[in-house]
């Protein structure tokens, strides 16, 4: 996950277009408009599936040749999209450390892809559950505790029974994502509204203590209270004999998750759904 | 805790966070018309170095981030828009996006469809001359293995839209809605039972379609009981063709566009007009 971070960081600290559009962008062809259309059919993609949406449209404009690296073909549309304000961006799930990518605005406020598609109500309902989640200990907020907010919903007034299906709606268009009744983010949320996050709840926010990124899950030494996402956890303490706290040095108490490997779960041919039953809360 | 107002001159009381979060693409004032000043640096303590700039219209010459900044939150009103296949009303862009912009206008819309045209492929036509609303066309040609990669289904209906278009071009370009449904009756899709996969196919052909400039529906005079015809909406003649409707017809009946010759004519007049450099182009008149 640290891998690119700093690069963009670079690339979206510098200077905007200068006079006369001397701009030193990438070039657009067939193969990134297809590409760009249809990444924008989802809200987050999987990195193997960007990969696979890559060679299909290079497959479709007859060049099967030279296929660019995918980090590579991705910066050369970001330089693109700059002056657009919208960017490919690249995380990673907080459950297993799976590279996603998601189509983000860098503008306007973040829910403007979600306020077409829902109504005011439902939106508000939203936004109560992402206050609910973002001031938890575990990253999640009970499915009773976000209805019982249910009365003070701004709009159309929701009953509990509707408030349900809405939430359902919101783990389908992958905002949300629910494991045994409780709701948390999903990695489309997170990439696409950290930056509000960050700015609209800048004292409740936590953050990891690796890659400094939002955290919604993950794990905290019982010491100093400093967080990990379960990845960044995975990658630090990758073959240590004995985990310890970067910050506090004290015994790391958590069972260490393994670093999330593509190879090795295309080979056994697991699916998500196999791995990790249980949710790892581990605060 | 979350509720505790923050006043560092931004946006951050709890009245103001509501109203951040309820503006979407689709709702109130636009974002560049809020905040206090044309403030260019990078905003919050974001270690990601993400960009989010606000600008003020209102006193003085407007920058060139100002500027970029309305053709970006124009591009993406006009994206999600589209994604419902409604025309974008001129008025609807002057309200939701362009605000105290308006006196340039024209040329805010200019860049905003180039942008749309380079970088996703999108072209932006009016849907009638002097309708003042508009649609996006795609520039490039949809291909089957797309299906495979797409995030959404795409539209299961249409199917349904092209076997209703073939109907009307080849009955002569206009079809009695009653002739329309005794031959879909034939493929099991009833105006008054709900269908698997097209829900309420009266409603679909009738209002949807209608509503996304599909077909026209208009109602035939003087007939008892009533009927209605149903024609080619404007954004079928901007997104196919008569050939490309054609060619699916033939298809379908695993023959020829050539064995039925008046349609096959039409479809190559029509394809020659096509072919027939365009006169002005979707510039917005103002």
């Amino acid at each position: 996950m640290e891998e690119g971070r700093a690069e963009r960081r670079r690339r979206t600290e510098a200077p905007s277009c200068t006079q006369g559009g001397a701009r030193r962008a990438g070039i657009m062809t067939d193969v990134h408009r297809r590409f760009l259309q249809l990444l924008m059919t989802h809200g987050v993609l999987e990195e193997r599936g960007v990969r696979r949406l890559q060679k299909h449209c290079y497959r479709v404009h007859g060049r099967t040749a030279a296929v660019e690296e995918l980090e590579d073909f991705i910066n050369n549309i970001n330089s693109v999209l700059e002056s657009l304000y919208i960017e490919i961006k690249k995380g990673a799930t907080e459950d297993d450390g799976r590279p996603v990518y998601a189509l983000v605005n860098l503008a306007t406020t973040p829910v403007s892809k979600m306020a077409s598609d829902f109504a005011e109500n439902e939106l508000d309902l939203f936004r109560k559950a992402l206050e609910l989640i973002i001031d938890s200990e575990t990253g999640f907020a009970s499915s009773t505790n976000i209805l019982n907010l249910v009365d003070q919903l701004k709009g159309k007034k929701m009953r509990k029974k509707e408030a349900e299906q809405v939430l359902q709606k919101f783990v389908q268009n992958k905002w949300l994502i629910e494991k045994e009744g409780e709701f948390t983010l999903h990695s489309r949320a997170i990439l696409e509204m950290e930056q509000y996050i960050r700015e609209t709840y800048p004292d409740a926010v936590k953050t990891c203590n690796i890659c400094h990124g939002l955290l919604i899950q993950g794990q905290s030494c019982e010491t100093c209270g400093i967080r990990m996402h379960l990845p960044c956890v995975a990658k630090y303490f990758r073959s240590a004999p004995e985990p310890r706290c970067p910050h506090c040095n004290d015994y790391w108490p958590h069972e260490i998750p393994e670093v999330f490997n593509p190879d090795k779960e295309r080979e056994a041919g697991t699916s998500k759904a196999n791995k990790k039953p249980s949710r790892s809360r581990q605060h | 805790m979350l509720q505790k107002p923050r006043n560092r001159g931004r946006p951050n009381t709890q009245a103001e966070r509501e109203r951040d979060w309820g503006r979407g693409a689709a709702e109130e004032a636009p974002s560049t018309s809020r905040g206090a000043g044309g403030s260019q640096e990078a905003r919050g303590t974001s270690s990601q170095g993400g960009r989010r700039a606000e600008a003020s219209p209102e006193v003085g010459p407007r920058s060139q981030q100002q500027l970029e900044l309305k053709v970006a939150e124009l591009v993406q009103f006009l994206l999600i828009k589209d994604q419902k296949k409604i025309p974008i009303k001129r008025t609807d862009i002057l309200k939701h996006v362009i605000g105290d912009y308006k006196d340039i206008f024209p040329d805010l819309l200019k860049l905003a469809a180039e942008r749309l045209e380079y970088v996703f492929g999108y072209k932006l036509v009016e849907l009638e001359p002097k309708s003042n609303t508009y649609i996006l066309i795609n520039t490039l040609e949809p291909v089957e293995e797309d299906a495979e990669v797409r995030g959404d289904q795409g539209t299961p209906t249409t199917g349904l839209l092209m076997i209703v278009l073939g109907l009307i071009f080849m009955k002569g370009n206009t079809i009695k809605e009653t002739e329309v449904w005794d031959f879909l009756r034939r493929l099991g899709v009833y105006p008054t039972k709900k269908h698997l996969v097209f829900g309420d196919p009266k409603k679909l052909i009738t209002e949807e379609f209608v509503r996304q400039r599909y077909l026209e529906y208009r109602r035939i005079p003087h007939t008892d009981p009533v009927d209605y015809e149903f024609q080619w909406g404007p954004r079928t003649n901007l997104e196919t063709s008569k050939m490309k409707v054609l060619k699916f017809v033939a298809k379908v009946h695993n023959q020829d566009p050539k064995d039925w010759p008046a349609q096959y004519c039409e479809a190559l007049a029509d394809e020659e007009a096509r072919a027939r450099p365009e006169t002005g182009g979707p510039t917005p008149s103002s």
